[in-house]
Formats: structure tokens, sequence, C-alpha cells
């Protein structure tokens, strides 16, 4: 399968994860890792399924590097009907109200303009003892087993 | 020939630029120095002992010394075990990443009494930091925290929480029952502008509102249309009032101090003036000082900064440059640092393209020559012991003195392996 990771990220673990998400899906798969800083908002592919590792910061807001994507996303509103995704959210359960909206808002984001969420959205929790990457390896295996079914009925 | 980079200082900038650069130029050598023989500077040291979550960097960090060839010279103060110019002579280019640890002082009367820390001392002595001074005896009924930024807050947070509220914490067992044992009963938290000009953030604010054993009061948080304003000013709002146990917690905008008064050597009360310029009397039994940082120790950072081509852009002098708080001064959280660090390799990569690179040899035989220096194994042999073997209720208790740390991070070398 065609996968893109995804990450916003504002100390660098999201960018850890994705790297280490990628490597790890690097054999089976064809995979592009990308800061969504640098990812505009029309070059989605609808025969890719775009893996998105966010974290949360300030208040419950995305990080940094997710911010000038959702901008554009809201300023330019792509039609991203087809396109599929699937969220992994870092967050830490010391902000109780707002665990994890970063990645929550990112898949509201998505979903606004079309696109499709596969899976559940995952959630890291920096308080936990769970290591990020223990949870999101087999995450991502369950999400690309998902999508290959979805994809292929949408194709 | 490969070209090297030194980085003096493992905290977050340190460790964010080596980052950078290795991520761009996989090829680079690079040797990190640290005076202390632990690694990652104030995320260790500085980060609150409760907010473990914010540590977590410590993880993409450790991968620069286990995968990405970086190496780590802890236990190494540079202006005193090597000099910058040895340094410079070395590597083709040098980053002083050092921090800034002394506390900045109020410059008022009454500053030397007994009772009166800076918040630099305390956390460190809380944090057990290995050069740190001894904790301070029992800080007692009455505490005023004179600061409005987040060092203000992590101190609030601590002196107020229960000893059951640091559960997961870090915080060790003489911090901890020094903590337990400390006689509070109010803390005032005083800030010299208004609520609406306060450095905290407000999420540190509407932390407090999980504080179990406290009963917090906000006196005049004041009104303002500035957006990010508002937002303090309604977090300070919404934990107002909060709570009915036996610590009592107030805030205070626009008292400047002016005056540290006692007797017998020791603080009573502080005298502030209002917007209004009356004077305003606090009594209290310890006065703790968090109003910023500023350099100390071996580096003559003034002289450096002053002399510097584009202080702005990190650049000292041909081949040295500075980063982090050190460059910038004591503002800026964990990200910023990053920021900077990322600008600041693209710099460095360009400019050490631009001379010849130093010999290897040389730079070899220095790291050699620095004898009792702490490597990377050495320090995971200490972070080894400091997380086995755990009491229910912390995730790490500290070796607090240099000498247990050095001991354990030198022992297979001694015993000739
Ligand atoms: C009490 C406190 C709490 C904080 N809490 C947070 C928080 O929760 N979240 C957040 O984002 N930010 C927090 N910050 C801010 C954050 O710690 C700083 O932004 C960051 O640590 C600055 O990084 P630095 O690398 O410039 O300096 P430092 O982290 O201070 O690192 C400097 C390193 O240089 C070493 N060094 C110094 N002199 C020498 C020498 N001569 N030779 C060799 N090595 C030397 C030191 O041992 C140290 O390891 C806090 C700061 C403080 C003081
Ligand atoms: C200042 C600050 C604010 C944060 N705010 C939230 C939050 O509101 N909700 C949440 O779930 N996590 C929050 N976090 C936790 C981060 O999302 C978590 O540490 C994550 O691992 C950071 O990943 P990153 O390095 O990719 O940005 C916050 C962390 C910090 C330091």
């Amino acid at each position: 399968m065609k996968i893109t990771v995804l990450y916003g990220t504002e100390t660098g673990n999201a960018e850890m994860l994705a790297e280490d998400i990628a490597s790890e899906l690097q054999s089976e798969h064809t995979v592009e890792c990308c800061n969504l800083c640098d990812f505009p908002p029309d070059a989605f592919k609808s025969d890719h399924l775009y893996l998105i590792v966010c974290s949360t910061y300030g208040d419950g807001e995305l990080p940094a590097s997710a911010q000038p994507f959702a901008e554009a996303l809201e300023t330019t509103a792509p039609d991203l009907s087809g396109i599929h995704f699937a969220v992994f959210g870092l967050g830490d359960s010391e902000y109780e109200e707002t665990f994890n909206f970063g990645g929550k808002r990112m898949a509201e984001l998505l979903a606004a303009r079309g696109a499709t969420q596969v899976g559940e959205r995952a959630k890291h929790d920096a308080s936990g003892s769970d290591m990020p990457e223990d949870i999101a390896l087999p995450w991502a295996e369950e999400v690309i087993a998902l999508a290959a079914e979805k994809m292929q009925e949408t194709a | 020939m490969k070209r090297a980079v030194a980085i003096v200082g493992s905290g977050p900038s340190g460790c964010y630029l080596a980052q950078a650069l290795l991520k761009a130029a996989p090829e680079l050598a690079v040797d990190m120095f640290d005076a202390l023989p632990v690694p990652y500077g104030l995320v260790r040291y500085g980060v609150a002992a409760d907010h473990q979550g914010t540590k977590a960097v410590t993880r993409q960090f450790a991968r620069l010394f286990e995968r990405q060839g970086a190496r780590f010279a802890g236990n190494v103060t540079v202006g005193r075990d090597v000099t910058l110019e040895a340094l410079r002579a070395a590597y083709d280019a040098v980053v002083i990443a050092a921090g800034l640890s002394g506390d900045r002082r109020l410059g008022i009367e009454g500053e030397a009494l007994d009772g009166v820390i800076g918040a630099g001392r305390l956390t460190r002595a809380l944090y057990e930091h290995p050069d740190a001074d001894p904790l301070p005896p029992p800080l007692g009924p009455r505490v005023i925290i004179m600061g409005n930024g987040n060092v203000a807050i992590d101190i609030l947070r601590l002196l107020a929480k229960t000893p059951e509220e640091l559960a997961g914490s870090d915080l060790g067992p003489a911090p901890s029952k020094w903590l337990a044992e400390s006689g509070i009963a109010e803390i005032d938290i005083v800030g010299r502008s208004p609520a609406a000009q306060a450095r905290f953030d407000a999420v540190m604010v509407k932390e407090l509102a999980k504080l179990g054993g406290v009963t917090i009061r906000v006196e005049g948080a004041g009104e303002s249309d500035d957006a990010d304003a508002r937002k303090k000013i309604e977090a300070l709002e919404s934990i107002d009032g909060h709570g009915s146990g036996p610590r009592c917690i107030t805030f205070r905008f626009g008292l400047v101090p002016v005056a540290l008064e006692g007797r017998g050597g020791r603080v009573e009360q502080a005298r502030f003036r209002n917007a209004r310029g009356e004077t305003v009397t606090l009594p209290c039994s310890a006065f703790i000082t968090a109003i910023g940082f500023q350099a100390e120790g071996s580096l003559p950072r003034d002289a450096l900064i002053g002399a510097a081509a584009d202080p702005e852009g990190g650049s000292l002098a041909p081949g040295l440059y500075a980063a982090g708080w050190f460059r910038r001064g004591p503002r800026g959280t964990i990200p910023e640092n990053r920021a900077d660090a990322q600008e600041l390799a693209t710099r460095i990569l360009a400019d050490i393209q631009e001379a010849s690179p130093r010999p290897a040899q040389e730079r070899e035989a220095l790291f050699r020559r620095l004898a009792g220096h702490v490597c990377y194994e050495g320090w995971k042999r200490i972070d080894a012991a400091e997380t086995s073997e755990l009491p229910q209720d912390r995730c790490r208790i500290k070796i607090p003195t240099r000498s247990a740390m050095l001991a354990l991070a030198h022992q297979t070398r001694e015993s000739g392996q």
C-alpha cells in the first residue's frame, strides 16, 4: 500500500514516532514521512492511506507544526472525499479536560472536508506507562488492514 | 574529511541542536560536553518533578547517543576542565548551550536575610542537583512567592500539594520529607505587574484547580482586551474560590517589592508599593524570588555576547555559536529551544563548509585527555540505578551526589573492562 505518515509536533515526540512508524512499515509498503507544516492540503491522493500522528499543546490546541496545515485546510477548503486517513494522537492525561484534543481536532478537520477516517483514533498518554511505539505499531497494522478493505471497496 | 561540532551543555537546546545537525548531516561528528555527570540539563533539574510527561523528550535525546552517533562527555566543565579556546582549536564549530542557572536578584534591601531564597536555588535543592545548596530550614507558616512566570507556579504547586498528590513524581525522599514537614499554612503569590501581563501560561493556572488541600483566592485579576491576557485572567477567575483545604493560596498583582525586613537576620515581612503608590506590607516566614535567571559559572557570557558579531543569529565569533537560554536569556520553553536549534543548525552546517576541516587526531587526543569524564554508558548505569527498586509512588529516585554518580558511572571501567 502507498502510505504517507504525516506528523504534527511541538517538542518532537510525534516526529520521532512518525519516523518509527514509517521505518517499521517500509519493508512491506511504499512509505513517505512528512511534517504537516510541509504538506499542502491539496496534495492528498486517493490511492494513499494517510497516517496522522499529532500531539496536543497549550490548552488542548494543535501543536505548532500542525497549525499552518489546519489554517490552510480551512481557508482553501479542499474536497477530500475519497481520501482515507487514520489518527494517532499524543497527549497527557494530566490535562484531563483536553486530553488528546490535537488528534481529535485533526480528525474533525479532515472529516469536515469529506475524508474518511479508518479505525479508532489512538491516544497515547505521556503520563501512562506505555511507550508510544508499542501502541502505534499494532495500531498501524490494524488500520492498514482496515484501509485495505475500504479502499478496495471504493476503488 | 569528517567535520566535528562540540556542544557545551546537554540541555534541551544542546540536544535539539545535535538532533537537527545529525538529521541534516548524519556523518557529522557531534560531541556533547556537560558539567554534570548526567545529561539533559533543566529537563532533569528544572521541569517539575510532577510533570513527568514533559520529560518524555529525553527519549528523543537518548537516540542521539544510542543511534545517531553523538558522544556524551559528562563531568566536564568547559572553562575549567578544558578551555573554550582548546575546544575551538579542535572542532570545526563550538556551540555554547550552557543555559543560565543563577537566580536574578530583586536588588532591594533585605535580600540577604535568612528565609529569602531564589527559585533556582530552591528547585535545584528539591530536584537534588548535585551542586545544589542544601535544602533550607522549613519555610514556616507563611510563604511569599515573588514572580509571575511558570517557575513561580511550579513552586506554588509543589509547596501546596499534599504528599499523596506527589505520587508518580521523581521527588526524592529527603525533599519529599522536607515538603511534608514544611508547616506552610499560607502562600501569597505576588506579581509586580497586573495579571494581564503575567508571564505564566493559562494551563499552568488551571492545573491548580486539581489541588485537594488548598483554598485559593485571587485578588484583583483585572481586565484586558488582549485575547492572550484574557485567557490568563479567565484562568485566574476560574480558580478563585477553589477548594476549602487548610492551605490558603492568594494571588496578588501589581505589587512592586520595596524592601524585605526582619529581626535576628531572618525575614519577617515584605514591603511593596501598589499602583496607587501606597505601601502594602505582608508578613512572611520565607520569601521566594522567582523572577528569572542570569549567567553564573565558568563561561564569561557578558563578554562573549558583548563581542558577538551577530548575537541574534547565534554567532559569537568565527566557529563559535550560542544557543538556548545562554543566547536568548532566561525566556522560552522547551519548544522554543527546538525551533531555535533548527535554525542555528542550518547556519552552522552552511558555515562549516567554508573553512578547512580540523584534523581528527588532535580532537581525539583532547577528548581522551578529559580524564574522569562520564560517557553515555556511564550515564546509563546511573539511570538504571535510579530507576530500579523504586518505591511504589515514585518513577525515579535521583542519585543526589556527584561522587555517588561518578562511582556508578565508572564502575566497569575501574573493574578493568
Ligand atoms: C525551574 C524551571 C522549570 C521549567 N519548566 C519547564 C517546563 O515545564 N516546560 C518547558 O517547556 N520549559 C520549562 N522550563 C524552561 C526550560 O527548562 C528551558 O527552556 C530550557 O531548559 C533551556 O535549555 P538550555 O539547553 O538552554 O539550558 P539548560 O537546560 O539549563 O541546559 C544547560 C546545560 O549546560 C550545562 N552547563 C552549564 N555550564 C557548563 C559548562 N561551563 N560546561 C559544560 N556544561 C555546562 C548544564 O549542566 C546543563 O546541563 C523550566 C525552567 C526552569 C528554570
Ligand atoms: C505546555 C504543554 C501543554 C500540553 N497540553 C496538552 C493538552 O491540552 N492535552 C493533552 O492531551 N496533552 C497536552 N500536552 C502533552 C503533549 O501532547 C505530550 O507531551 C506529547 O507527547 C508531546 O508531543 P510532541 O513532542 O510531538 O509535541 C501538553 C504538553 C505541554 C508541555
